[in-house]
């Protein structure tokens, strides 16, 4: 039975040794919906996605996906595109995709004419043969991205997305965004370009100390911060926290300087 | 159409993996190497040995002034005519010959050789070209000496008389060495490709994660499936490897055969015990199990190749270190210490291999160690896995025992 949930966290948990990364989270993504996963660097947005994926496994509380937690066997086709981004440098752009494109289920030739097709939609015709090492950081992005929406997902998880992507080429992506999420896919995605974020999503979470800081449509948190853009939103929450630290860096190095110098002078 | 079962996911990679070694030129480079290699030194030696040869020959036809003095009185009237030499009564005097330059060589044979020292006095003619003087001054000696003796005390002086050792058992021909051929044929096997290919193994998957591949690896596939599809391929490359080397070797050996005078291979001579070489099959496929299963657990504990080759001495010293003892495994079987490495699963391969070769494998032991190493494989094939999944996003640190127990996989 199709819910309307297609994500659900459920009072979601992580530490790892004595460092608590999660606190207490719990989030649900709506099926068909583009939801933008945000918080500062280090707030840990990349364990709740290795968490929902299995990757991780969470201290406290339920990652599920379609209504159980995620199985790289079961039938839910997903479409991860992680921050950590990385191929096999030393094999063809096509030999790759159809790899990939067979490992999520498709057939060979599918996957083949997919990626020609891919391929020449991104500006890549003719780079096929072509070493993956030998392509410039942005074509690899487009490799992979073209590996992450192969096999028709209904889930996308993108982790930083545009990270490394030009003007143009990000523009592309988010084209391929909103196509993709016209053929019904949901998309959860990190990112730190706020303005896109703001553009493509219906609904944001933002995280800080480990839980929602704040969860909605991006219009209901606008309007919670008296229609102030994401951007502004995400300066607001996370800015203080910057401040307050840099504040206190500065202050301890003063008084630290100051015991430095007064040792010195007797 | 979507196909997402075990069985595509494991030929998908294996597919990938054998194809994609195959595309490579190192791969090619590395299995012809030791072939061209091989026939390189063989047949540098063949055309050294050949000059040399010739060389000498040459030696001995160049014609230059020979005188000597034999108080040994063993070489023949004969053989001084032969090489045109003269003979001179007074040592003293042939030494002035050769430094006035009247005479090119001058050599003087002592009265008992065993003893004393054949002096040979001569102009010189070059580092190498010196040789020819010694050259006729033995050959001198040898043509003397052997036209005194005859052809069987020669034979016999020379190591040249043959023998045929027949030995029995139950009152039937028992050659042991023989019979040791086809079943030890895998314990050199597995010796071979854990040493020669065992340091690509420990990589196979630290590939995944040098490459940062290994998250969307894990959320496509299951480890199991990766590494299981990886291994396959892996010793399905080893076997390809083998049949080329070998092919190379079976045909020159044809072909130059009747040319360099090598020796023919009677294979009907060796024994064939099915049983014995069942058990040498099954020790030797659970054992490259197990050790393929360890080196990628090493591999997928280690953030890159550089750091995981530092850990391969361990499994080399785990299969060498039995060879140490080698004997007793053959001559006294009883001993504790060859109980203990031979139900050791990390060192149960070479004892178990080597003594069911030698013929001294009970079968109580040969379910025992089997039975062992198929487990351990498995348990240690399992662990792979899990320090794969667990290690996977560990991109620039060792994976520590107590990371894999403390931290999860899916």
């Amino acid at each position: 039975m199709t819910t309307k949930n297609i994500i659900e966290v459920k009072n979601f948990a992580m530490r790892f040794g004595n460092k608590t990364v999660i606190r207490d989270l719990s989030f649900e993504v709506h099926r068909g919906e583009t939801f933008g996963f945000l918080g500062s660097n280090g707030s840990g947005k990349t364990t709740t996605l290795r968490a929902l994926l299995g990757i991780y496994e969470p201290t406290h509380g339920e990652l599920l996906i379609n209504n159980q937690p995620y199985d790289v066997a079961g039938k839910t086709r997903i479409g991860y595109l992680p921050e950590e981004r990385g191929l096999y440098k030393k094999e063809s752009v096509i030999d790759t995709m159809v790899y990939f494109g067979q490992l999520k289920g498709m057939l060979r030739d599918d996957a083949y004419q997919f990626a020609l097709e891919y391929l020449a939609k991104v500006g890549l015709t003719g780079y096929q043969q072509m070493r993956l090492d030998k392509l410039s950081g942005g074509q690899q992005q487009k490799v992979q991205l073209g590996i992450t929406i192969m096999g028709d997902p209904e889930l996308l998880i993108l982790d930083e997305p545009t990270k490394g992507f030009d003007p143009v080429n990000r523009r592309l992506l988010m084209d391929m965004i909103a196509d993709l999420r016209k053929r019904g896919a949901t998309i959860m995605m990190v990112s730190h370009q706020m303005d896109e974020i703001e553009r493509l999503c219906d609904r944001v979470l933002l995280l800080k100390d480990g839980a929602a800081k704040e969860y909605g449509t991006v219009a209901a948190v606008r309007k919670k911060y008296d229609g102030a853009h994401i951007e502004e939103i995400f300066i607001q929450i996370y800015g203080d926290t910057d401040e307050i630290g840099e504040r206190f860096s500065l202050n301890e190095m003063k008084s630290s300087d100051k015991r430095n110098r007064r040792k010195g002078n007797k | 159409m979507r196909r997402r079962f075990f069985g595509h996911n494991f030929a998908t990679v294996y597919r990938f993996e054998v194809v994609r070694t195959l595309k490579k030129k190192s791969f090619w480079a590395g299995v012809l190497a030791f072939p061209i290699l091989i026939a390189g030194i063989f047949g540098l030696t063949y055309y050294a040995g050949n000059q040399s040869e010739t060389a000498s020959a040459d030696l001995v036809k160049e014609k230059f002034s020979i005188a000597l003095t034999d108080d040994s009185n063993i070489i023949s009237p004969e053989t001084i005519e032969q090489v045109g030499a003269k003979t001179i009564s007074n040592r003293a005097d042939g030494i002035k010959k050769v430094t006035s330059g009247q005479l090119d060589a001058y050599f003087y044979y002592p009265k008992d050789l065993a003893k004393n020292h054949v002096e040979i006095y001569a102009q010189s003619v070059g580092i190498f070209e010196n040789s020819r003087y010694q050259a006729v001054a033995q050959s001198l000696l040898q043509a003397s000496t052997l036209a005194q003796t005859n052809a069987e005390t020669i034979a016999i002086l020379t190591n040249q008389v043959n023998f045929e050792v027949q030995t029995f058992r139950n009152g039937e021909n028992y050659n042991p060495m023989m019979e040791m051929i086809a079943p030890g044929i895998f314990l050199v096997l597995f010796y071979l490709i854990i040493a020669t290919f065992g340091g690509q193994m420990m990589n196979a998957v630290v590939e995944e994660k040098e490459n940062r591949v290994s998250e969307i690896i894990l959320t496509t596939i299951r480890a199991r499936t990766l590494i299981v599809g990886k291994i396959f391929a892996f010793l399905t490359l080893i076997v390809i490897q083998m049949a080329v080397v070998l092919g190379f070797v079976i045909a020159a050996y044809l072909v130059l055969k009747n040319h360099l005078n090598l020796p023919s291979f009677d294979l009907s001579q060796i024994p064939l015990d099915p049983a014995r070489i069942l058990v040498s099959f099954l020790i030797f496929t659970s054992s490259l199990m197990l050790f393929s299963g360890l080196l990628v657990a090493i591999g997928a504990a280690m953030p890159t190749a550089k750091e995981a080759n530092q850990f391969f001495a361990i499994p080399i010293l785990l299969i060498f270190a039995p060879l140490y003892i080698a004997p007793m495994m053959i001559t006294n079987t009883t001993n504790s210490a060859i109980s203990f490495i031979t139900f050791f699963p990390f060192t149960a391969p070479v004892p178990l291999m080597l003594r069911n070769a030698v013929g001294n494998l009970n079968v109580w032991e040969v379910i025992i160690g089997i039975a062992i190493l198929t487990t351990t494989a498995v348990t240690v094939f399992i662990i792979a896995a899990r320090l794969f999944q667990t290690g996977a996003v560990e991109y620039s640190k060792k994976l520590s025992l107590k990371g894999l127990f403390k931290r999860k996989t899916a």
